[in-house]
């Protein structure tokens, strides 16, 4: 009897201490966390809801899987804060043959994880790749114009191109265009183990948890401060929040301004996202054929209200080219501002005087703010006399409607692109891949981006997107809305880090932030 | 007899059967229970492999996106055949049991890695939690449901009441949530944040990741046992045997948990392996608020990600858990109440 009250009661007293020892160490735990985050030998921590999904930088489609890929392989070419081509691992680039080819000058001295030296062998290689169907990778159609790409030398190769092609410097930007080692190609290695040229090698990855890289003592662009990076998920952006606050977490990526707002006491960047919000209209059938109908919709709706409503007012009002060298002015060439009146004019002149209905899809799934989007919409609508009826549908039902262009009018959110070619040829060009979501077509807007494109000079190809953007709101092709902020929260005592509005690039200062 | 005689457990039941016969009946038990497991996860796996085929999209579309239109055909034949996309609904469920017995799980369509080691990861950290959520709401729920029915209506009974209506009441994503939050805003405190401590490798660490996912848990489990074990002593604290043993002069201690507490047993032990099965969904919604890679995040990733090997392989494991927890609450009964084993 006695023998089993003792294990009792020492049980007992075993399940006490550690219940509270685990509540006391949370009295205790701030200054113990600090301490491991100071040091060398713990990882600078990056988090964001979504965990690195795919290592193969070909395929990747997840935004988290850009922003860390983009740590370790390096582009010819890529785009600075303001946008504008820098040097990546092409010094030098050249257009000829009437912007038929292009000729890029590579970096010396660069070598990839695995010790093999980077030339004009790997960008034959990676090209290649690029375009292999079996590869499946999305961005190979900014390169479609490539016929062949010509070593002209260990550090010089050409791209032969089968029209004039000014964008495809944009296209080369994008990760899913990374140069790659050749021994990793033939070992086919890239989907486990990434071998890039950038500031940061792999070290280990836990799918759709975390990726943890090293610092690279070889990397080209000098010495990079952080020894380690880890870019982890954390699912929630609440949690986000909390683990900067226990610093857990050095810097967090964030989308949701009312979170962002809750670390008040921390430095929050905030970049225009490289997106935008609009209202898709499919033209071929129906009152949206009607252009008056079509224009009466973006005079009727109120975007800064719209931005108000969904994203608190974070976010701004933008033309169909939202940022970049070609942006073009937010103003509608149809209706400067919101005009009921004049929504209501452009409906007599549809023959439509007492209005119309319409139905528009939307999935929260895929951008939360879509149904926030479409009831302010709805209601200024009724003002004029529209009416809207609003379809949630979830992801995949929405991408197979999307995709056939199975809607009369659809909330989007779709990627931009400072080159305005790259970012509507796909909708609007000639044999444009998207051309059945995009609904409107017409020659005039072929060739004006065909024009562009072709054009070797930046005034003439800003002569001609600004053409393009006002033929597109002056169509009413669709209503652009807004684009929003992006916020990386940077946890006290990092320095050095700025935050970049690019796809590729956004995490590209990490290579020169420190933590003190 | 003396405190520590026989306990009074299943002495109203009756007779007492030779450890012979006790240990067939128990065999019997387990051999019919696993039989009709086996069948039942077998049913699952087909259920959720249809379910998966009917639902719109594929994993080439989640992976994609709009993207998809991107692509030329001769891109979207390679990646349909990669993607396993058009081949007969019968070959593919073939393949997948093939993979399954064999034991390899088949290859994540996502990260291209085998699901065996992406199952092998998550799942001791989901039995972990379940474990520790199971304990702390057996303590929550018997202690107070015990205690509060022996002295209705004072402190101890309304605390349990009060933390009962909580537990029930409020979801465990607010709770969650809530905890996450006060821990961080006022402690600076979210040990869960940090990498996955194994209870091997750092278990002080493991320890504090656990606690707070468990209790949160624990809440809506010790609830429901709570409410259950009252009832029970209740109904059974009035009964002769009870009173014959307070007669006898028998300890308070001994008359509580001997006479009063096994025999009231019965039913806590059928919610609590209903609340054990319900707890494997429940940490589908604490792993993510909580940041722990377990199961239930595993699922909710391969769901989003239609990746089908993943999530038929996850499914069929909380499935077959659920199962085996029935299983086990069913052998328990016939270990505890010969009545049930002589059936």
């Amino acid at each position: 009897m006695r023998y089993t009250k003792v294990i009792r009661n020492v049980v007992v007293l075993a399940a006490s201490v550690g219940l509270a020892g685990a509540l006391c160490s949370s009295v205790g735990a701030a200054p113990r966390v600090q301490a491991i985050h100071s040091s060398s030998a713990s990882p600078f921590v990056v988090a964001s809801t979504s965990g690195v999904q795919k290592l193969d930088p070909d395929v990747v489609t997840n935004f988290v899987d850009f922003q860390a890929l983009g740590l370790i392989y390096d582009q010819l070419v890529r785009y600075n804060k303001q946008l504008q081509f820098v040097p990546d691992l092409a010094t030098s680039w050249a257009f000829s043959n009437g912007n038929r080819a292009i000729t890029f000058q590579l970096r010396k001295n660069v070598t990839f994880d695995d010790g093999t030296s980077f030339t004009s062998a790997n960008v034959v290689a990676s090209i290649d790749r690029v375009l292999a169907p079996k590869t499946g990778d999305a961005s190979a159609s900014y390169i479609s114009s490539v016929k062949t790409v010509v070593a002209k030398g260990p550090y010089s190769v050409e791209f032969v191109l089968s029209h004039p092609d000014s964008s495809i410097l944009s296209g080369l930007t994008s990760v899913n265009l990374s140069m790659l080692s050749t021994k990793a190609i033939a070992a086919g290695t890239l989907a486990t183990t990434p071998d890039g040229t950038g500031p940061y090698m792999f070290a280990s990855w836990s799918p759709n948890n975390y990726l943890i890289l090293t610092a690279n003592p070889h990397y080209w662009g000098g010495k990079v401060k952080l020894a380690s990076v880890k870019i982890e998920a954390i699912p929630t952006e609440q949690s986000i929040a909390s683990a900067i606050e226990a610093n857990t977490v050095q810097l967090g990526l964030l989308t949701e301004p009312e979170v962002a707002k809750t670390l008040s006491s921390y430095t929050v960047q905030n970049v225009l996202d490289l997106s935008y919000r609009a209202l898709m209209l499919q033209d071929k059938t129906g009152p949206l054929a009607n252009v008056n109908n079509r224009r009466a919709l973006e005079c009727a709706i109120n975007r800064k209200q719209i931005v108000a409503d969904s994203v608190f007012g974070q976010g701004q009002v933008v033309g169909p080219i939202p940022m970049g060298p070609f942006a073009s002015n937010p103003v509608s060439a149809v209706c400067p501002n919101t005009n009921v009146a004049a929504a209501k004019r452009y409906l007599k002149a549809a023959g439509d005087p007492s209005g119309f209905t319409f139905t528009a899809i939307t999935s929260v799934a895929i951008d939360p703010t879509s149904s926030a989007q479409a009831i302010a919409a709805q209601s200024e609508l009724a003002q004029a006399g529209i009416k809207m009826n609003i379809e949630n549908l979830a992801t995949d039902a929405y991408i197979q409607d999307w995709l056939k262009g199975d809607f009369q009018a659809c909330f989007a959110w779709n990627g931009a692109n400072p080159d305005p070619y790259t970012m509507y040829g796909r909708y609007f060009g000639q044999g444009a891949n998207l051309g059945v979501p995009a609904g409107y077509s017409s020659p005039a807007l072929q060739k004006l981006l065909l024009q562009g494109d072709e054009s070797s000079s930046a005034s003439a190809q800003q002569k001609y997107y600004s053409e393009l953007s006002a033929n597109l709101t002056g169509n009413a092709v669709w209503v652009w809305l807004f684009t929003s902020y992006d916020y990386a929260v940077v946890g006290h005592g990092v320095n050095g880090f700025s935050f970049f509005p690019s796809l590729t690039d956004s995490l590209q200062t990490l290579s020169s932030t420190s933590v003190s | 007899m003396t405190d520590d005689g026989p306990a009074g457990a299943v002495a109203p039941a009756g007779r007492r059967l030779s450890g012979e016969g006790r240990a067939r009946g128990l065999l019997f038990e387990v051999a019919r229970r696993l039989a009709s497991m086996v069948l039942t996860i077998f049913g699952v796996s087909i259920i959720v492999f249809l379910v998966l085929r009917l639902l719109p999209g594929n994993a080439l579309t989640s992976a994609l996106g709009v993207s998809e239109g991107l692509l030329t055909h001769a891109q979207l034949v390679a990646l349909d055949h990669y993607y396993g996309i058009g081949e007969p609904v019968i070959q593919q469920y073939g393949s997948w049991l093939h993979a399954i017995l064999t034991g390899n799980l088949g290859v994540s369509l996502q990260s291209r890695t085998s699901v065996a080691s992406l199952v092998g990861t998550a799942l001791p950290v989901t039995f972990e939690l379940a474990i520790a959520a199971m304990l702390l709401g057996l303590l929550i729920g018997v202690l107070f449901g015990v205690f509060g029915a022996l002295r209705p209506g004072r402190a101890v009974d309304v605390t349990g009441q009060g933390v009962s209506v909580i537990g029930l009441g409020v979801p465990s994503f607010v709770i969650g949530t809530g905890l996450v939050t006060l821990l961080a805003s006022v402690f600076q405190y979210f040990p869960s944040s940090e990498t996955f401590a194994s209870l091997t490798s750092d278990p002080w660490l493991n320890i504090q990741q656990i606690f707070f996912p468990a209790l949160t848990l624990s809440l809506g489990i010790g609830a429901a046992i709570m409410r259950t074990t009252r009832a029970s002593v209740l109904e059974v604290v009035g009964q002769n045997y009870v009173r014959t043993a307070r007669g006898k002069g028998l300890s308070r201690h001994s008359v509580t948990w001997k006479h009063i507490f096994l025999n009231a047993f019965i039913p806590v032990l059928t919610m609590s392996g209903i609340q054990l099965g319900y707890l494997l969904g429940g940490t589908v919604i604490v792993e993510q608020i909580f940041v722990l890679p377990g199961l239930g995040r595993l699922l909710v990733e391969s769901i989003n990600g239609r990746d089908f090997p993943v999530v038929q392989s996850v499914t069929t494991i909380f499935a077959a858990g659920f199962v085996v927890v029935n299983m086990v609450v069913d052998v328990l009964y016939a270990a505890i109440d010969p009545r049930i084993r002589n059936r």
